[in-house]
């Protein structure tokens, strides 16, 4: 079955069966690979995509649910990778495997478009992605830098 | 002025180089099929003409540098990069000796293919200097077998040791890795010398620019390199490597180099490995290990959406992956991963298990090791006599601690994509030993190892080279039984955590005379595990690092069928847990604050390193505030974590003071951590290192507090992350402060067992502040509220 889909602002139509999890729609129909699966129950988050601005963990999301709204995943979280996110991250040197950083970057994007300036707390309610590595330490220092980059930057999210 | 000296026309790297950099990517040589160029597999399977079938003909100046005209160093890296930074470190290492502009290093993963037909030079081969308390030399790398399957040691072969294991990749791989910088660095000047028919004293370099002294003339390295490739070093022997006292670059916090990468999603790990009419493989594997495949009805799975056939495989073979029997099972392959997975979860198997195996759960398991350590087991060490002191009428305090079976759990699940032809194989994985990974396939094939190219991925996660499992093995013999295909094997969760090896399920006995004043007279451990486990002596083996006039240790074991292996420490974590706690019960016992008698104990020894562990407590120790009042609720725990201390050789120092709070309710939070931390003759990055300290901080208040893995009816009953958790950012302790000092060797690695303190740190915060003392982990089992 067609079902239509805008990720990353461009449109596409995949044959797929409406369960499929969004995750493997957009790793292996549409090729984009940086969005990862870890646990495939919706516990960790390394999936963690955008579905019209929301975190989703998209690999215990229908396709289907997905159908006619927008979806942003890291590819698409900037054109050039300078989003104040991402910028913040190679300041700090966040990521050590990276794997989970994906869908890490990608809650953080949320959080900070819905609260400019998350408190701590906020972010521990918020920032519920898991990270072998515990790259934790860095990532919470680099939520406040980039908190505090973003007016700066001038951008929307 | 600049010297145009390259010779003309530019190699085929040369044109891949360019265009990389031109691009701003830091994918140069990723020896990954680049999409477009992967469709070259041709009908037939073969793959002769596509365009990573063949290593690309470069100018190299060594098999570990090669620099492109406008300047571009490549540096290959024969380690895997799974978030320790060695991608970053090892090409530091390089980048120091041959003094070329850091911003211009591209690090490209070394050739397991070549590695297999090519030797090292002969005068790489040894190490130079006096050991590990040379600061001139190269450290006392540990050899060990020298053939080429790199199974344990420093192989001859052409990239050395190519294992990413023992936080050694330092350790075994600064020399050789000095070594050749410093070769293709006296190459450039040699060839820049012989251009301008000057003599090579008078040339000099920094920062990839070669100056003639006298002349004030200059050109670069990429001017020279294609002339450097073809001027052999005329006596490398004398070639020397730069002690810390001349570094520039190697000791400086530098960034990773493919943070970039990380932070877009453009890495390539394993998992996102796409090759032209690949085909997807998700496997079902008996959950009891030891247990094969009895029969399986592909007919119910046959019209389900792009499935295209069923294979059982047998238990990958033992010999190939350290005697680990793990399980048999079945693989469907489709058109895709998840209408794999979809199918083989409605596939109907039925198992043969061994009764033996399945007859295993964690209470009759742990009953079997508490009573091994009532036999009289192997003594390893027996100082003075612990009988008499024991029977002396002394004090004695005893002890008994447990520690679960634990998996590394990485967060990228295992696979591996394998396309076997009539004549060779092709893997692309994340491994952390693809010397034996090379072994596997021509053993599986039958293909002979020169044959067989193995493509490297970043790793999502390691913490351990054995505990990625037969992830390669699973998928060549599916490959190999669907040839011209290439076949992407890829776990689920459970699945991971049926084909990981586990770190060893563990107890320990230990026992204490004291004196009069509360010091021991004699001290006694008794361990018990798996008889396959690794690390069975560590921290116990040579002396009591905490004196006592006699002192005894012996191991006991157990056959099980769980395969165990190392994780993030080789016996280390689960036994500075026993013996940290112990040092806390003993000091408690004797009414003596936990810092000073832990430094009292070690003055007290004649240790090498013993004022190198007096200084870490004491800096610890003032970093904390030690001694300061603490509210109710709040409590500080002191531990010394070492690794060769005793030895006299390579070394890892250092003392952790947590500062642990716990709720009426029974919440534990980790506030506040202060690390005093040797750094040996140097750390090559120390920004790496902080950041490895952080993250074991956390994975260590994990096994204290969260994970475990029981083992029911023959199986392990948490395999995925609703049971088994990870701690999240709200338990990451809101303060780590970490000081580095300097001692007088070389550090054993920073890899693993850093960290590992948290266990004993809670555990005897939590004494402290509730009178309850737990010694068995994790702690989330156990009822920590009070009053």
């Amino acid at each position: 079955m067609a079902i239509e889909l805008t990720v990353n602002g461009v449109r596409h139509s995949v044959d797929v069966a409406p369960q499929t999890p969004l995750l493997w729609v957009i790793r292996d129909h549409l090729g984009l690979t940086g969005t990862k699966f870890s646990c495939g129950i919706a516990q960790c988050g390394a999936c963690t995509l955008h579905i019209d601005g929301r975190p989703v963990r998209s690999c215990s999301f229908p396709v289907s649910a997905a159908a006619g709204k927008a979806v942003t995943t890291i590819e698409g979280l900037s054109p050039d990778g300078t989003h104040p996110v991402q910028l913040a991250w190679i300041d700090l040197d966040v990521p050590q495997c990276g794997y989970c950083q994906s869908g890490m970057i990608m809650s953080v994007a949320a959080l900070l478009a819905k609260r400019p300036n998350p408190t701590d707390a906020e972010i521990d309610a918020e920032i519920t992605n898991a990270c072998r590595c515990s790259s934790y330490h860095r990532v919470r220092k680099a939520i406040r830098q980039a908190a505090a980059a973003m007016p700066a930057a001038g951008r929307a999210l | 002025m600049t010297n145009d000296l390259r010779k003309p026309g530019l190699s085929r790297r040369d044109v891949l180089s360019t265009a990389a950099v031109a691009t701003g990517a830091l994918v140069v040589g990723f020896w990954m099929p680049q999409r477009a160029a992967a469709k070259e597999i041709n009908s037939a399977g073969t793959t002769a003409n596509a365009a990573w079938a063949v290593d690309p003909a470069v100018d190299e100046i060594n098999a570990w540098v090669v620099v492109a005209p406008d300047d571009t160093v490549t540096i290959r890296i024969a380690q895997t990069e799974l978030g320790q930074g060695v991608w970053t470190s090892n090409a530091m290492m390089v980048c120091e000796e041959l003094q070329c502009d850091w911003s211009k290093v591209r690090p490209q993963y070394a050739s397991a293919n070549r590695d297999g037909q090519e030797m090292a030079p002969a005068w790489t081969l040894d190490v130079m200097g006096k050991g590990a308390t040379d600061p001139l030399g190269g450290g006392e790398p540990e050899f060990g077998g020298r053939n080429r399957t790199g199974i344990t040691g420093i192989p001859n072969s052409l990239y050395r040791r190519m294992r990413t294991n023992a936080a050694a990749s330092v350790r075994d791989g600064r020399y050789y890795l000095q070594l050749a910088g410093a070769e293709a660095r006296e190459r450039l000047l040699l060839a820049a010398a012989k251009a301008w028919g000057v003599p090579v004293e008078e040339v000099r370099s920094a920062n990839s620019v070669i100056t003639h002294q006298p002349t004030g003339r200059t050109t670069t390295y990429g001017q020279v390199a294609a002339l450097a490739a073809q001027t052999p070093h005329p006596n490398p022997e004398r070639i020397r490597i730069k002690p810390p006292s001349e570094w520039t670059l190697m000791g400086t916090e530098q960034k990773n180099l493919d943070v970039p990468l990380k932070v877009t999603g453009k890495t390539i790990y394993g998992i996102d490995v796409r090759l032209p009419g690949m085909k997807w493989a998700a496997v079902r594997s008996c959950p009891v290990y030891g247990g094969t495949v009895k029969s399986y009805d592909f007919e119910r799975i046959r019209n389900q959406p792009g499935v295209i056939s069923a294979i059982a495989f047998p238990i990958p073979d033992p010999a190939l992956i350290r005697d680990r029997t793990f399980s048999g099972g079945v693989a469907v392959i489709a058109d895709s991963w998840y209408q794999a997975k979809t199918a083989v979860d409605q596939l109907p198997i039925e198992w043969n298990v061994p009764p033996k195996n399945a007859a295993f759960n964690t209470a009759n398991m742990r009953a079997t090791l508490m009573s091994a350590m009532d036999k009289p087991g192997k003594v390893r060490v027996n100082l003075g006599d612990c009988d008499r002191a024991f029977a002396s009428g002394a004090r004695i305090v005893e002890a008994t601690y447990s520690t679960p079976y634990l998996p590394r759990a990485r967060m990228e699940p295992g696979n591996a994509t394998v396309l076997v032809t009539d004549d060779r194989v092709d893997i692309w994985i994340g491994d952390q030993s693809p010397q034996e990974t090379r072994f596997s396939a021509a053993k599986i094939t039958g293909i002979p190892e020169q044959n067989v190219y193995l493509h490297m991925c970043h790793l999502g996660g390691g913490f351990g080279r054995n505990g990625n499992g037969p992830q390669a093995e699973q998928a060549i013999y599916i490959a190999n039984q669907n040839r011209g295909t290439p076949i992407h094997l890829l776990w689920t969760r459970e699945e991971d955590f049926i084909n990981t090896t586990y770190r060893a399920m563990g107890v320990a006995r230990l026992r204490a005379a004291l004196d009069a004043d509360g010091w021991p007279i004699a001290i006694e451990v008794r361990t018990a595990m798996d008889e396959t486990a690794p690390g069975a002596t560590a921290c116990f083996d040579k002396v009591s690092c905490y004196y006592a006039p006699s002192y005894r240790f012996s191991t006991h074991t157990a056959a099980f069928h769980v395969p165990v292996g190392t994780r993030r420490g080789v016996g280390q974590p689960a036994h500075e847990f026993y013996r940290e706690s112990f040092l806390d019960e003993l000091a408690h016992a004797a009414g003596r604050d936990p810092y000073l008698y832990r430094r009292e104990l070690i003055s007290r020894t004649n240790l090498p390193y013993r004022a190198d562990m007096i200084k870490a407590l004491d800096t610890a120790a003032e970093m904390s505030g030690w001694g300061t009042p603490l509210p109710r609720g709040k409590a500080r725990a002191i531990a010394l974590e070492e690794r060769g201390a005793e030895g006299g050789g390579h070394a890892t120092i250092s003392a952790v003071v947590h500062t642990v709070s716990i709720s009426r309710q029974g919440e534990v939070r980790l506030e506040r951590v202060d690390i005093a931390h040797e750094e040996g003759f140097g750390l090559v990055n120390p920004l790496s290192v902080r950041k490895q300290l952080e993250g074991q901080i956390v994975w260590f208040y994990n096994d204290a507090m969260h994970q475990e893995c029981n083992v029911t009816e023959g199986r392990i009953a948490e395999n995925n992350f609703d049971t088994f958790p990870l701690s999240r950012i709200n338990e990451d302790p809101p303060e780590i402060n970490i000081s580095f000092f300097k001692t007088g060797h070389w550090l054993n690695g920073m890899g693993h067992d850093r960290g590992t303190s948290v266990q004993s740190g809670i555990a005897d915060a939590v004494f402290q502040v509730t009178g309850k003392r737990y010694r068995d982990l994790p702690l989330r089992n156990h009822d920590l509220r009070w009053s």
